[in-house]
């Protein structure tokens, strides 16, 4: 409902600044702020806007928009598998520097279709064209080893998989509808286990492969309530975070033996 | 209705946290153990990082056996000497399990750790209990009596020196093997998530011939300062105690284990036994089975926070 409402807000100042000359993009996001407490299981976040109708397209002109999702990076270790004496055990790894915590695109038509190899790999469209930062490899003894292509690329697909399955990487093509010939909209899934932190909503418009406009909104997410306290304390105050738990545990075992005394 | 653990940073089904405390309290209060060794394969076959799931599981313990300790105090079945000696090993033991734990988390190699101790305690207790048991109800079917313990009989331990005086154990022997049986159990609270009473009963009976009435009280005392420290040292070095699901798993444990008790009390001690070997091996053999099956993907994402 909140949803419908700000997709009426926004119509409705589109039409009011219809006179504005400028050619582009207005786009808005259903919450500027996700709240993680104790009952979330994910959400959706809504993405929609208008392409204005100076830029609208010439006849036999493409226009197509893509949206990419992103969170906040950080670094992951990937680590490979072999088999040691019968028993499978973590070997080499590799550890990339700056990982979005969380990455979702969507667009309105297939990504090969919308734009070149070059400009998706510019504007990072696609989990494939995603730069990871710097690879640093370490073999099992702790000391740095070299690294491959063809290495690289395997542990780089073993990211991306693991991430897909984690929820935390989403590709749709397609996944951006047209409403009518200038709007659009769609929706974005936020798994349960997404990190916190500032996140950025990206929405590119494409006119025959060429990006003709980008718009940026922020997105934050971050604990709320008692997860952020709990988590907060376990991480700024770890030790006394450690005695407030060993407490609660006395004082639960205590009102345990109170109830089923004999 | 799920529940978002802060710590574990998932959500999960409340209901099968509060059945999972429920089933291993029943099955604690049934045998008359702590159920951590239960509990920490099982949160790790339900998706809860290994790191969490033992450094969470030190601090349920703590809950468990204080409600139980308090019992054991009132009938003074507790020896508070014995239980201090074997407190100031599980101090250092913990402390440098810990450690030890932090360190091979930072290097990957901590879930190999974790499962290894695993199978080999759960293989080496859970074989012994089952022959000890087999072999009771055998005597019993055929109507012998075994051979029951003889206080008076020295053995190794008796020769070595810090003598001391535990009064209510009515022993006099020295303070090193105490202490040594207290570390290494230490150190064991801090790799497997377990109170290690299931170690340590059997180590103070046969090797340290305490009479049976005071095993249970004073091996409580112990555990409820080792995990409590090693509750905090998680939380300091690796901050993975997750309170709500300790809270959790404590709310289920606790009732559990009061109809466990009820429930054990019309079966016969060898019977109980027999089962809970048996239990063990089960638990031991899925994770040694893990560990040598070909995993679906070679490849794993090391857990946040452990660069």
């Amino acid at each position: 409902m909140r949803a419908l409402l700000s997709v009426l807000a926004l119509l409705f100042a589109i039409a009011v600044s219809g006179g504005a000359a400028k050619a582009g993009l207005v786009t808005d996001l259903s919450q500027h702020q996700v709240s993680i407490r104790s009952n979330f299981t994910g959400t959706e976040i809504l993405i929609f806007g208008a392409i204005e109708a100076d830029s609208a397209a010439k006849p036999g002109q493409s226009t197509d928009v893509a949206i990419v999702v992103s969170g906040p990076r950080r670094d992951e270790t990937v680590r490979k598998k072999e088999r040691v004496a019968g028993v499978w055990i973590n070997y080499n790894s590799v550890t990339f520097a700056s990982v979005p915590g969380f990455y979702a695109v969507a667009s309105t038509r297939p990504f090969e279709t919308i734009a070149s190899e070059r400009v998706r790999a510019i504007e990072q469209i696609g989990a494939h064209h995603l730069t990871f930062g710097k690879l640093v490899a370490t073999s099992i003894e702790g000391t740095r080893i070299p690294l491959d292509v063809e290495e690289a690329r395997e542990f780089t697909d073993a990211l991306i998989r693991r991430k897909r399955e984690q929820g935390l990487f989403h590709e749709a093509p397609e996944g951006v509808a047209f409403l009518s010939n200038t709007l659009f909209r769609t929706s974005i899934e936020i798994p349960a286990n997404v990190p916190v932190g500032l996140y950025t909503a990206k929405v590119y418009l494409i006119r025959d492969g060429n990006v003709i406009d980008a718009i940026s909104t922020p997105l934050f997410i971050d604990k709320s309530g008692m997860e952020r306290i709990i988590f907060r304390l376990a991480h700024r105050e770890p030790l006394l975070y450690g005695i407030f738990a060993v407490m609660l545990a006395t004082f639960a075992g205590w009102t345990a033996a109170l109830i089923y005394r004999e | 209705m799920q529940i978002y653990l802060p710590i574990a940073e998932l959500s999960l089904n409340i209901f099968l946290l509060l059945g999972l405390g429920g089933a291993v309290g029943f099955l604690s209060g049934l045998f008359g153990v702590g159920g951590g060794f239960l509990m920490t394969p099982l949160l790790i076959f339900i998706g809860i990082p290994p790191a969490v799931a033992v450094a969470t599981q030190s601090n349920q313990i703590v809950a468990s056996s204080i409600s139980g300790v308090l019992a054991h105090w009132k009938r003074q079945t507790v020896d508070f000497k014995m239980g201090l000696v074997l407190l100031v090993g599980g101090i250092l033991g913990s402390v440098g399990g810990v450690y030890l734990f932090k360190y091979l988390r930072e290097i990957g190699q901590v879930d190999l750790l974790i499962s290894f101790s695993y199978i080999a305690f759960l293989g080496i207790i859970g074989t012994l209990m089952l022959v000890e048991s087999v072999r009771a109800i055998q005597a019993a079917r055929s109507g012998k009596s075994l051979p029951g313990r003889r206080p008076g009989q020295h053995s190794w331990v008796h020769g070595l020196p810090f003598k001391m005086r535990f009064r209510r154990s009515r022993l006099y022997i020295s303070a090193i093997p105490p202490f040594l049986i207290g570390a290494g159990v230490g150190t064991l609270v801090a790799i497997m998530g377990v109170g290690g009473g299931f170690i340590m009963v059997p180590a103070m009976i046969y090797l340290l011939k305490m009479p049976t009435n005071v095993v249970i009280g004073t091996s409580l005392f112990q555990i409820i300062f080792v995990t409590g420290l090693v509750t905090v040292l998680h939380s300091v070095e690796n901050q993975t105690v997750d309170v709500m699901l300790a809270l959790l798993l404590l709310i289920g444990g606790v009732v559990g284990a009061q109809y466990g008790a009820r429930f054990g009390a019309n079966m016969r001690g060898e019977h109980l036994r027999a089962l809970l070997g048996l239990l063990v091996l089960l638990v031991c053999a899925r994770l040694g089975f893990d560990m040598v099956a070909t995993p679906q993907d070679l490849f794993s994402l090391a857990p946040q926070g452990a660069n």
